[in-house]
Order: C-alpha cells, then sequence, then structure tokens
C-alpha cells in the first residue's frame, strides 16, 4: 500500500484556483483523489514530453480537447466518456493505463464522480504539473524571500518613551493602532524576569537588593551583562535549540535500538557555544559539517559533537520495509534542516512539489542526496595522530583476522582428503605412506600424522578407525569432521578450542601458524593504540551520489536525478551543483550566509519569542505562504540585519533586546488596550509568562537551596529522588519522555519543535500537591528558611524572597502567621511540618510559576 | 474579528461545512501563550455530526492473533494441510511450510449463527453483537510498524495516536479523569509511542495504567497525599488559593492565572474522585464474578467503570510485550484466549444490560493476523496480507461478519479494509468527519488518516 504522508490537498485548493468558493470543494476532490493519479499513471504517456494518440492530459483544456480517438471526457456524463471506457478495461482494445495492472476500483469510481460532478479541473496548462512550473521572479517577490533590509525606524508622536530603535518600531504600529503602552515594569519585576530569561533562574534575594539599590543609569545594563556572563546563560538558551534540534539520546521504537549514550556531548557542545557567543553563522556551519571545518586538533575535538544535530537524528525500524524507513529518515533530516534553520517546510515536497511555496519535488532531493551521501557515524574523540593510529591499529587487526579467516578456512579443507587418505593407508595394510602421498598430491609427514590421528579418531567419528569400513562412510565422516571445524570458525578467524588443537596437530606440529598470528592478534588488541577513544554522535562521508526523485514519495518508483544542490528559490535558477563530498560544507555555507534572507530572520524570531512569549512571526519554523506574516516586519529585519552586522552575535541581540523599552514593560492589564487587543500583537505590554518546567523545576530546588549548579557531563535519570542537578541535564528519551516533562508540556523529541504549548490541567496540579518531588524540595525549602531567619516573621520574609524575590506584605504576613500558628485536628495523620506545608505553597503558587 | 488562522481554518476544512478545528478553542489548541480566553483544552466539544458511539474501548490483542482460528473459519486448510496450492502463500516475516489446519472448532453462534472460534466459549455467546471484520490489512509483517499503524496511523513513531486525536477533537465528558486511558501491565512492543500525544499537546497523551497492580490510591501519578489527612491539606489548599487570589487581583483579570486556580481545586476533588473508579471493591459480587479475577478481567471492568463516568477512549492490551505472537506454536492461543475471553465477554454484557453498549463502540483485534501456512511444526508467522477485528456497539451492526479473505485465509480479498479505513470508519462512527479532524502543525494540516481511508458505511446498524 502506497503511503504519502503529507496532507496538503485539501488546503491547497483555496489557493491555487480561482474558482467561486462553491465549487472549491470539487478541486479539491480534483486535487486529492484525480491529480495524484493522472501524475502517477497516465501523463508519462499522454503529458508534456509524450503525448500517444495526440492525447495530453495535463490540463484541462487538454483533456477536453482529447486526442485522435475524440474528447476523452464528457463532462457531467462519466457514462459516456472514453476515459472512463479505458480504465475500465471495458474495451478490450482501449485499456489504460496500458503496461499496468488495472486502477483499483475505487479510484476509477473516484473519475466517474469527478466527471458525473462537472469535471472541475483548475489546470489552465500554464502551470504544468509535470515541469516545475514555477514563475521564479515573482516567487522570490515574496517577503521572506527578500533580503531583510536595513530600515531607518521610523518616527514617532511620543520621543520620549523609545530608548531604543527597536521601540521606535514597536511605537510606531502602537500609535497606528491608538494604543498607549503601560507601565515600566518596576525594579523587582524587571529583575525577576531577566534573570528568568537569560538563565532559567530566580534572581538569590541578594542580587536583587544590589540592583534595587544601584541607582546609576546603567544599572539594568549591568544586570544584563552579569547575566550573559553566567555559564547558565547557555543552559537556558541551548535548551531552545535542543527543541528545534529533536535532541534526544534514543529512538522511539523498541528492537535493536542502541541507545546514544554519548549523545550529552552535542548538548554540551550547545551549550558552550552559546556562553561562549559563538557566532550563529559558525553555530550552523559546525552542526553541518564540523569534520570539514575543523583540521586543527584541539578545534576538531571540542566541536565534532556539533554534528549530532543529525548523528542523534531518527533512526527508525528497518525490517520488511527498510526503503521506506530510510526515506522516513531523510524526512527528518530535510525537516529539521530547512524548518529549523531556514523556516521552510521542504519536507512537503518529498511527494510532490510543494503545494504553497517555491520547492519543487527536486529540491527536497537534491537536500536529500546529501544525507544519502554521510552516514551517522560514532566518531572517535582525539588527536588525529592518535586517531590515526588506533584506526591503522584496527585496520591491522581485521586484516589479520581476515587473513586468519582465510588460512583456517583453506586448511579445513584439506581434512577430508587427508583424512581419507589416512584411513587409506590404514585399510591397504601396505602403509606406504610416501607413495599415496605422492599420488593425492599430499604431505608425507602431515599424512603420517594423520594416520596416527585416525588410529584414535574421536567419539563420533569411529568409522574411521575401522580398516573394514566401507570408504564412502570414512568420506562422510571425514566430511563431518571438516564441516564441524569450519563453522567454528568466527568472524577473527579464530577456530574453537577442540578444532584449533585438531588443525594445529594435524597441520603444524610444534609451529603452529595459528598460535603466531593469535600472538600477534592479542599483542595488538592489548596495545595502547588499540584502545577505544571517546565517541560522539556525528556523521562520517561515504561515496558521494546524487539520488532519483521518489515519484510520489514511492522509493521503488524513481524519477529524475536530483543534483546535490541548494533550494533554486534561494539560490537562483540554475544552483551550484555541491562538489566537496557530500556537499556538507556547501550546503552549510549557503545557510549561514548574509545572502540568505531566511537564515538571520528565523533566528531573530526565534530570540525575540523567547523574551516576549510570543514571536513577531506567528509560525517561527514555517516563514512559507501557510506561515504568518510578521506582525512587525521593518523590525523583524532591522534586527536581522542588525545581528549579521553584530557578527551573528546572540549577546548583543539580547542585550539590543533588553535595554528596550518594550522588553521593560510591565505586564500589567489595561482595559482599553486589552478590548482592542487582547492578544497584545502590538506589544502594548510585556506578556505574563509561564515558566517552563525546566525553569519551574530548577526555580523549585534554586528556592529550596538545593539546586546543584554542576555544569556538563553524562545525562542524569529526572525520576531519581536526589537528581538536584538543572533539568537540562535530563535523560531525553523518544521511547519513553519522563512523566513530569511530558506533563508539563515539554516536545516530544521525535519531531523538531518551534514552540512549547501551554496547557492547564488538573493532572499538573496534583504534581504539585502530591509528588514526592515537590514534597521533598519544600521540606529543604522549610528548613533552609528555619536556619536562615530567627523567627517566623523573619521566616516568611525570607521565604518570600526567595520565591519571588519581593518582601511579604501585611496582609500576606498576618495569614502566614495564622497558619503557622493553627493547630492538627489529627496530628498523628499529618506528617509535614506546619512551615513545609507553607513552602510547598510558596512554591506550588501561581507567582512561582509565572513570571510578569 | 476573524483572524487569519480563522480563516485559514474555515477555508481550509471547511468547504461550506463548519469545520471541527475552529469549534476548537484555536488560541488554546494552536497555544499562542497569550491573554486570550484559554478555554478548558479537555471540555467535551459537539462532534460534526451526530455521534452513533460516544467512547471507545479497545481491548488490544498485541502480538497479533491468527484470524484462521479465530473469527474467520477455513476449511481448506484441513484439505490442503500440508500443502502449498497456488495463491497460499506469500512473503511475510519468515519462511513458511505448507498449509496448516486450525486445531480448534469453529461453532455457528447465537441467532445469526456466526462462526466463532471455540476458544472464545464466552465471547461466541455475544455473536449477535459482533461485527466481524474479515478482510482487514496494514503494510509490513513486522510487529513495531504494524502497532503504529494501528494505533497512530503511521508506521513510524511521529503521529499521534487514535486516542489522542478523539480527545482533541472531542474533549471528554469528566474532567476529574483523564480523557484517553490506556491500560498494560508493563509496556507493550514500542511503549508509550502506541498512546503518544505526539505534536498534539501533552495533554492529550494517554494516561497509562500499571493494571499488574491496581491500587486506587497509586493507580494515577501523584494521585493520592500520603502526608497530609485530608483537612489539613484542605487548609494548606485554602491558603493557596488566598495567596493566589491576592496575586490575581493585584494583577486584574488574566486567564491562565485563573485558569490554574480552577485546575488546582479540580486538582484536589480529583484525588478523592479518581481513586473511586479504581476501587474494584465498589462492585457487586456478581458483577467482579462476571468479569472473573486477573490483571486483564480488571482492567475490562474498570474500562466498564472509565466509560461510565464519561472517559472518552480506553485502551487494553493484553499483556506486556506480545502476548498473542504464537510463532512456536498455535495452541497457546488457547491459553490467550482464556486470559480475554471471559472478561471482554462480560464487558460487552455488563455494557449491554446498563445501556451503554449502543453508544460505547468496542474494538477488539491486533495490529496483523497470522499466516496459514506453518511455522516450524505447529506455529505460525505473522501476516500483513490478511487478517480479523471485530467491532460491536456504537453503531455498528452485530451478528454480521464483513468482507472475505481468500480461501486460505492469507489476504484479504472482498471488501478490503486497511487500517486508515478502520480508523476512518471508528471516527465516523464518534461523530467525525475524519477529513476534516486535522492539527495544524508547522505549516501543514495533519489528520489521523493520513491521506487516506474511506468509511465502511455497510457497517453501520
Amino acid at each position: 500500500m502506497m503511503k504519502f504522508r503529507f496532507l496538503a490537498w485539501l488546503v491547497c485548493a483555496v489557493f491555487t484556483s480561482n474558482l467561486a468558493a462553491q465549487d472549491a470543494d470539487k478541486v479539491a476532490f480534483f486535487e486529492s483523489r484525480i491529480r495524484p493519479v493522472l501524475v502517477e499513471n497516465c501523463l508519462k504517456c499522454h503529458g508534456e514530453t509524450k503525448a500517444n494518440a495526440k492525447l495530453r492530459l495535463d490540463s484541462k483544456a487538454a483533456v477536453l480537447k482529447g486526442g485522435i480517438s475524440g474528447p476523452a471526457i464528457v463532462p457531467g456524463n462519466a457514462k459516456d466518456s472514453l476515459l472512463i471506457k479505458a480504465i475500465r478495461h471495458a474495451d478490450p482494445e482501449l485499456k489504460m493505463p496500458s503496461k499496468e495492472t488495472k486502477l483499483p476500483d475505487n479510484v476509477v469510481s473516484d473519475f466517474e464522480k469527478w466527471i458525473d460532478l462537472g469535471a472541475a479541473d483548475p489546470r489552465d496548462g500554464k502551470q504544468s504539473a509535470v515541469a516545475d512550473g514555477i514563475d521564479w521572479k515573482k516567487a522570490r517577490e515574496f517577503w521572506s524571500f527578500q533580503p531583510p533590509k536595513k530600515v531607518e525606524p521610523p518616527k514617532v508622536r511620543n520621543a520620549s518613551w523609545p530608548k531604543t530603535a527597536i521601540d521606535r518600531f514597536v511605537l510606531a504600529k502602537l500609535e497606528v493602532e491608538k494604543l498607549t503602552p503601560v507601565r515600566p515594569a518596576t525594579k523587582r519585576e524587571l529583575i525577576r524576569r531577566a534573570t528568568f530569561d537569560l538563565t532559567g533562574l530566580p534572581p538569590a534575594p541578594e542580587e536583587v537588593e544590589v540592583f534595587l539599590k544601584d541607582e546609576s543609569a546603567d544599572a539594568f545594563a549591568k544586570v544584563i551583562d552579569r547575566l550573559l556572563a553566567s555559564p547558565h546563560y547557555g543552559e537556558r538558551w541551548a535548551r531552545y535549540w535542543l527543541d528545534v534540534a529533536r535532541y534526544a539520546e534514543d529512538q522511539a521504537h523498541t528492537f535493536a535500538v542502541i541507545p546514544n549514550t554519548n549523545a550529552w556531548r552535542y548538548r554540551d557542545w550547545a551549550i558552550n557555544a552559546f556562553n561562549d557567543d559563538m557566532p550563529y553563522d559558525r553555530f550552523i556551519k559546525l552542526q553541518l559539517a564540523a569534520d570539514m571545518i575543523e583540521t586543527e586538533d584541539a578545534a576538531r575535538m571540542k566541536h565534532l559533537p556539533a554534528l549530532g544535530l543529525f548523528g542523534l537524528g531518527a533512526q527508525y525500524y528497518k525490517n520488511t520495509d527498510a526503503a521506506k524507513a530510510a526515506a522516513d529518515e531523510l524526512d527528518d533530516r530535510v525537516d529539521t534542516l530547512t524548518r529549523g534553520f531556514l523556516g521552510l517546510t521542504v519536507s512537503c515536497a518529498r511527494c510532490h512539489d510543494h503545494k504553497f511555496d517555491p520547492i519543487p519535488q527536486i529540491d527536497y532531493y537534491s537536500l536529500a542526496g546529501i544525507f544519502t551521501s554521510c552516514k551517522i557515524a560514532n566518531v572517535p574523540l582525539g588527536d588525529s595522530a592518535r586517531v590515526k593510529r588506533l584506526e591503522e591499529t584496527q585496520a591491522k587487526i581485521k586484516k589479520l583476522e581476515a587473513e586468519a579467516k582465510t588460512k583456517a578456512n583453506s586448511k579445513v579443507e584439506e581434512l577430508t582428503p587427508y583424512l581419507v587418505a589416512a584411513w587409506k593407508v590404514r585399510a591397504a595394510k601396505q602403509q606406504d605412506i610416501a607413495a599415496i602421498a605422492a599420488a593425492d598430491k599430499l604431505d608425507a609427514a602431515v599424512l603420517a600424522r594423520c594416520v596416527k590421528f585416525v588410529e584414535k579418531a574421536p567419539n563420533g567419528f569411529e568409522v574411521m578407525r575401522k580398516t573394514s569400513a566401507a570408504e564412502k562412510d570414512v568420506v562422510t565422516a571425514a566430511q563431518a569432521m571438516q564441516k564441524q571445524a569450519k563453522t567454528s570458525i568466527n568472524k577473527k578467524g579464530q577456530l574453537d578450542k577442540n578444532n584449533k588443537e585438531l588443525l594445529d596437530k594435524l597441520f603444524y606440529a610444534d609451529d603452529s601458524v595459528f598460535q603466531l598470528s593469535d600472538a600477534m592478534l592479542t599483542k595488538l588488541r592489548n596495545s595502547d593504540d588499540a584502545k577505544p577513544l571517546p565517541i560522539t554522535h556525528g556523521l562520517a562521508e561515504t561515496a558521494p551520489a546524487n539520488m532519483k526523485v521518489f515519484l510520489r514519495g514511492n522509493p521503488a518508483k524513481l524519477g529524475d536525478e536530483a543534483p546535490r544542490r541548494f533550494l533554486k528559490v534561494l539560490a537562483g535558477d540554475d544552483p551550484a551543483k555541491f562538489t566537496q563530498g557530500s556537499g556538507r560544507l556547501e550546503l552549510a555555507n549557503a545557510i549561514a550566509s548574509k545572502d540568505n534572507p531566511l537564515t538571520a530572520r528565523v533566528m531573530v524570531n526565534r530570540v525575540w519569542q523567547y523574551h516576549f512569549g510570543r514571536p513577531l512571526v506567528g509560525t517561527p519554523s514555517n516563514f512559507g505562504a501557510l506561515g504568518d506574516r510578521p506582525t512587525h516586519p521593518e523590525l523583524l529585519d532591522y534586527l536581522a540585519v542588525a545581528f549579521m552586522e553584530n557578527g551573528w552575535s546572540f549577546k548583543k541581540l539580547h542585550r539590543a533586546i533588553m535595554l528596550s523599552s518594550v522588553y521593560q514593560l510591565s505586564a500589567e492589564r489595561d482595559e482599553k488596550n486589552f478590548n482592542q487587543d487582547g492578544d497584545n500583537r502590538w506589544l502594548w505590554r510585556q506578556n505574563r509568562r509561564r515558566l517552563d518546567v525546566e525553569s519551574w523545576r530548577d526555580a523549585m530546588l534554586a528556592a529550596a537551596g538545593k539546586l546543584d549548579r554542576t555544569l556538563g557531563g553524562p545525562t542524569t535519570n529526572l525520576a531519581a529522588v536526589d537528581n538536584n542537578r538543572r533539568t537540562v541535564y535530563a535523560k531525553i528519551s523518544r521511547h519513553d519522555l519522563n512523566h513530569v516533562l511530558r506533563l508539563f508540556d515539554f516536545p516530544d523529541a521525535n519531531i523538531t519543535s518551534e514552540r512549547r504549548v501551554e496547557t492547564t490541567v488538573p493532572q499538573q496540579q496534583l504534581f504539585v500537591l502530591n509528588s514526592p518531588f515537590v514534597i521533598e524540595t519544600a521540606k529543604a525549602f522549610a528548613a533552609r528558611v528555619q536556619k536562615e531567619a530567627a523567627s517566623d516573621t523573619e521566616r516568611i520574609q525570607r521565604a518570600f524572597q526567595l520565591a519571588y524575590g519581593r518582601p511579604a506584605s501585611a496582609e500576606e504576613s498576618r495569614l502566614f502567621e495564622t497558619f503557622l500558628q493553627g493547630q492538627d485536628a489529627e496530628p498523628m495523620a499529618n506528617r509535614l511540618s506546619r512551615w513545609e506545608r507553607v513552602a510547598q505553597i510558596l512554591i506550588g503558587s501561581n507567582e512561582f510559576m509565572y513570571v510578569d | 474579528m476573524l483572524t487569519r488562522r480563522d480563516f485559514l481554518t474555515r477555508t481550509a476544512t471547511g468547504f461550506g461545512l463548519v469545520g471541527l478545528a475552529h469549534l476548537l478553542n484555536d488560541q488554546q489548541l494552536l497555544a499562542t501563550p497569550q491573554a486570550g480566553a484559554p478555554a478548558n483544552p479537555l471540555a467535551p466539544r459537539a462532534p460534526h455530526f451526530a455521534a452513533k458511539a460516544k467512547r471507545i474501548i479497545h481491548v488490544f490483542m498485541n502480538g497479533g492473533p491468527s484470524q484462521v482460528d479465530t473469527f474467520d473459519p477455513k476449511p481448506s486448510l484441513t484439505r490442503y494441510a500440508g500443502q502449498n496450492p497456488p495463491g497460499s502463500s506469500r512473503g511475510t516475516e519468515r519462511r513458511t511450510g505448507g498449509l496448516m489446519p486450525s486445531p480448534f472448532r469453529f461453532n455457528p453462534s447465537g441467532h445469526s449463527g456466526l462462526p466463532v472460534s471455540e476458544i472464545f466459549p464466552r465471547i461466541a455467546q455475544c455473536a449477535d453483537d459482533l461485527c466481524v471484520i474479515r478482510s482487514m490489512h496494514t503494510n509490513v509483517p513486522n510487529h513495531e510498524p504494524s502497532l503504529l499503524m494501528m494505533t497512530c496511523g503511521d508506521m513510524q513513531p511521529v503521529r499521534p495516536s487514535m486516542g489522542s486525536w478523539l480527545v482533541y477533537g472531542l474533549g471528554t465528558e469528566n474532567q476529574n479523569l483523564p480523557g484517553f486511558v490506556t491500560m498494560c501491565p508493563g509496556f507493550p512492543v514500542v511503549g508509550p509511542a502506541l498512546w503518544s500525544n505526539s505534536f498534539l499537546p501533552g495533554i492529550y497523551q494517554g494516561a497509562h495504567i500499571n493494571n499488574s497492580n491496581m491500587d486506587p490510591r497509586r493507580v494515577l501519578q501523584n494521585l493520592s497525599n500520603t502526608y497530609l489527612s485530608q483537612g489539613a491539606q484542605r487548609e494548606q489548599m485554602d491558603l493557596m488559593r488566598r495567596l493566589n487570589e491576592m496575586h490575581l487581583a493585584q494583577r486584574g483579570s488574566d486567564n491562565p492565572l485563573e485558569a490554574r486556580i480552577q485546575s488546582m481545586e479540580m486538582a484536589f476533588r480529583m484525588q478523592f474522585e479518581a481513586q473511586e473508579v479504581f476501587d474494584l471493591n465498589r462492585e457487586t459480587a456478581a458483577t467482579r464474578d462476571l468479569y472473573g479475577r486477573g490483571q486483564f478481567n480488571d482492567a475490562c471492568l474498570v474500562a466498564r467503570r472509565l466509560v461510565e463516568r464519561g472517559v472518552r477512549a480506553v485502551q487494553i492490551y493484553t499483556g506486556s510485550g506480545q502476548p498473542w505472537d504464537d510463532h512456536a506454536n498455535i495452541a497457546n492461543h488457547r491459553v490467550n484466549a482464556r486470559t480475554v475471553d471471559q472478561p471482554v465477554a462480560a464487558l460487552l454484557k455488563d455494557l449491554k444490560n446498563r445501556g451503554l453498549l449502543e453508544d460505547t463502540l468496542v474494538l477488539w483485534g491486533g495490529e496483523f493476523g497470522r499466516t496459514p501456512t506453518s511455522e516450524g511444526a505447529t506455529g505460525r508467522d505473522h501476516n500483513s496480507h490478511g487478517f480479523s477485528v471485530w467491532l460491536a456497539g456504537g453503531g455498528v451492526k452485530g451478528g454480521m461478519a464483513w468482507g472475505a479473505s481468500d480461501e486460505f485465509g492469507f489476504s484479504a480479498q472482498e471488501g478490503r479494509m486497511h487500517v486508515h479505513d478502520l480508523h476512518a470508519t471508528i471516527l465516523h462512527l464518534m461523530g467525525i468527519d475524519h477529513e476534516r479532524l486535522t492539527y495544524r502543525y508547522s505549516g501543514r494540516d495533519f489528520r489521523l488518516t493520513d491521506v487516506s481511508g474511506t468509511v465502511n458505511h455497510n457497517l453501520f446498524a
């Protein structure tokens, strides 16, 4: 059964036809049921390149005109349509498709239905389904394919509000929409927001105090710089990228999965890259081609883990339909690559030309061919000399093993003639070993040893001992012995112990060749050069080769060759073919280029999203026709150009965004603004944001004083009660994602993710109320507060500072003191102290989970 | 205001009809983390058209039961025993031998006379409720891709499961319980991807219940508090609520904050109400005897209690691993049948007695079938070319067999139904047009049935 993964037919009609809306369903029917069948079964002989019987079926007009037998169809009358007769095989002279089996009954009835309903057909002949049929000039006029322009920030009426260029872009829109920005955030709000934004952790009460007391003009800039310099910055921002990279350490299925136990090296590489403020263009290039870029040892070892973006890609279960599974893996690579870096859904073109964007099917296979020209590999991490020695040693071992195997095999082959001859010597009674050896072209010394052996042939082969036995039985026994010896030879050319002794005894007397090669092998295997190096999950080049287009996505139906090259819409009408190996480096250069209109835009939009909870382009991984248009196109361009001009520096981008007035707005509600723009598209306030699961869990541990701030290293088990490491270090599974991560909207790592969905359900609150994690953390938090302050009044203040970065109000103090003084009705039933209960309330509350 | 996305959703799914997608709270489901109204994503929602079934129970015979030993009798296997007449064999995972007759007798059952294997004496008593499909087929004869196909409609682990789609589309009737519950003692092969939400929000994932220990306090994660009495916890909750309300009051109206306050209260109630549903001691001795005792029996009884309380989708695995995978000896099907026969029959009877069967759909079957030819001396290999499943209740015709396999039961021949067709048909019974239940995931509209699926109206009562 053919299988097509992508659904676009339905929506397509709306955009590609200019028919009245009520006909849209008929066109949709054509698109989903008729056009694909025509493309696959008919157009080869009745299309642009070939028009058998002068019939073409690639446009509405051509179908109506028909060929030598007349019109192919009569719209509204399937019964009288020639096409139906042909595909029904009603007329033995007119059976179509001619060389293939009859179309399935349901397809035939689809055609009848289509014709009876009037044969809606949007194909006007200008956009042939055969060629790429794209008006490239027009296609490139789409906003996201235009180079981002450095726009002068607009003039605004309220000149006092903007602090930066960003603000002028935002305010200009607000003024058009007649919205007024709300008040600025308080310093407490600001430092809490900034600290979570940049590090995913709450500010320490002491850090809040320093900021409150700092009345200098650049007080907030100092906070930003301090946070950007913190190693926790990388832990926060690399995790965002890992969502896009669908980072995980295993595969989803059960059988034959080898866990990627070194996956953490890629995670740590990403964390370090952010901490080092690695330019984004380099960040891209290394993930695609670190092995081709870095030749010097230290840098190479440092950056090879970058290849984990694809080295950790999905590997599907391959048994019966391996070709399909391999094709699905390519889909994962192309999808992650193009949505992740370019905001383009190139995978939609796996089975057919993209329905909405100027991406012909061949472009998909041009990219896929790059991934078939390399393979996922465990790459050793060591200096090049050491890796070379390791590889040479491994090669030597392999060669010796192969030699040993050949030798063993050929010697074993000689067993039967020698054993039979030895028996003959005994049976002939003359025992003229030399004569028999000469007659049978055997070695006399070996034969002599064989004669002795045959005399005492082991149990199971007694027949060889008997001189009276029939020769054929002896031959059978000798062959059996040979077979036994042969099957005992393993991959490394070693025989099992008994058979090895047998051959040694018969053929080599004392100076066994086997013993010799064994000794050499053992020495090699134990040598320092053979000691394995740590590995990282990366890519290795294979023989580069272009793919052929899979017609309708079917690996068994091959179309034109797709040269390895970049996308036509971005690289021009005749994109240069990639010639360096697989072409990964050339691909990386094409993506990480200032001339690429998408790369910088897509990334600044992602960064904006994480600072505001809402991106400028609402579909961060789709900048195509079906994606959202930017709310602030000029601002997006301004940010993209500035990002590139600033050397693709993330830290400079964060700084520019966070120093703006718009970032520093409060999250306060304003009724007038809200009624007009409830979604805050125009940014009249900052958005109140819920902490993602990582920050939320880390913040609980931080408040409790339990957070283990160790950086990097192998993956940790989030379910272990004593795991106090940051959540970014937890194992991420495609097979069985940790329950807490899943519950709090962590994305499924089988597919690239552009944003966290946000759900609020009672199961999450059960975790707050009852989970051992929250309760143990609350206990630690209570113990900390009790230790750090002397009276309940002071403790309450301390607890609020730790949890929320602010003092408790008088009302709050009163409520909590009253609670602390309360008496339990049934004290024996309760195993949490009043302070522990308070601590649980504080970390379980809304204020803890949401950031203003 | 009609947003661009609304427009797309309506035009994309509508074609003059009102699409489901925009009935769902668009902002919530498409997860714009904004101040707009966050409707409860689990709240019940109207189907596309009148639903015949309001809920579904999938009793999953994981491992792949043999059709010719259960619901698709083939006398020719006896006639040609040991032989390989033309058309009797097609490629499967392993090499198989000649045709092997079923070791089991088939009995005409019920008024309809539907033939049922002797290994299901009690299910046979429900024959007049069964709608057997003898013409199922799937793509490959391997467990993993076929399990995924049956549960998620794709051979790779990259799509949401049917239960997740149903709750996404229809919500669920009981807010104190998960909308989609899956029961397996441990994991089946593949594991949690079989009830995955994939790109749908995480709350649509099936809640996995390990029914090897149906302790009501522990079946759902974090369901009960072992530290505080109910009174002490309520006192604590009251202070938390007070704190949250003061926080909210300072900020004016804010939907996500309000939603979480409500959700916290719901969680408090859920601790007690959700425990109740798993407490089988609340059932009468007669009912418990009807189902019998055992893991699978308990799961079936819990399934009835769940759907009775409005849970949308329940899935019960025969056991962990792949219990029906009888490569070595097909006679072992008798043991598996003994596990499921009584409780499945009890479930049908019990649902019927309570008036629930008419709008509860029960699906029985595996991920594929088995070969009519022998593997080794007495086993059968996987078979994707043809197999049988049955439906009951929920608007299907009882006492009927749809479609037919070939003379030997190797491949589906008449009225062929692919798994996509089964899914389309099930969704239709649940009031959903399978082509209109879509989710926009990064620029594409996905659905359970991919680009396939035909509703089989012949099965409907």
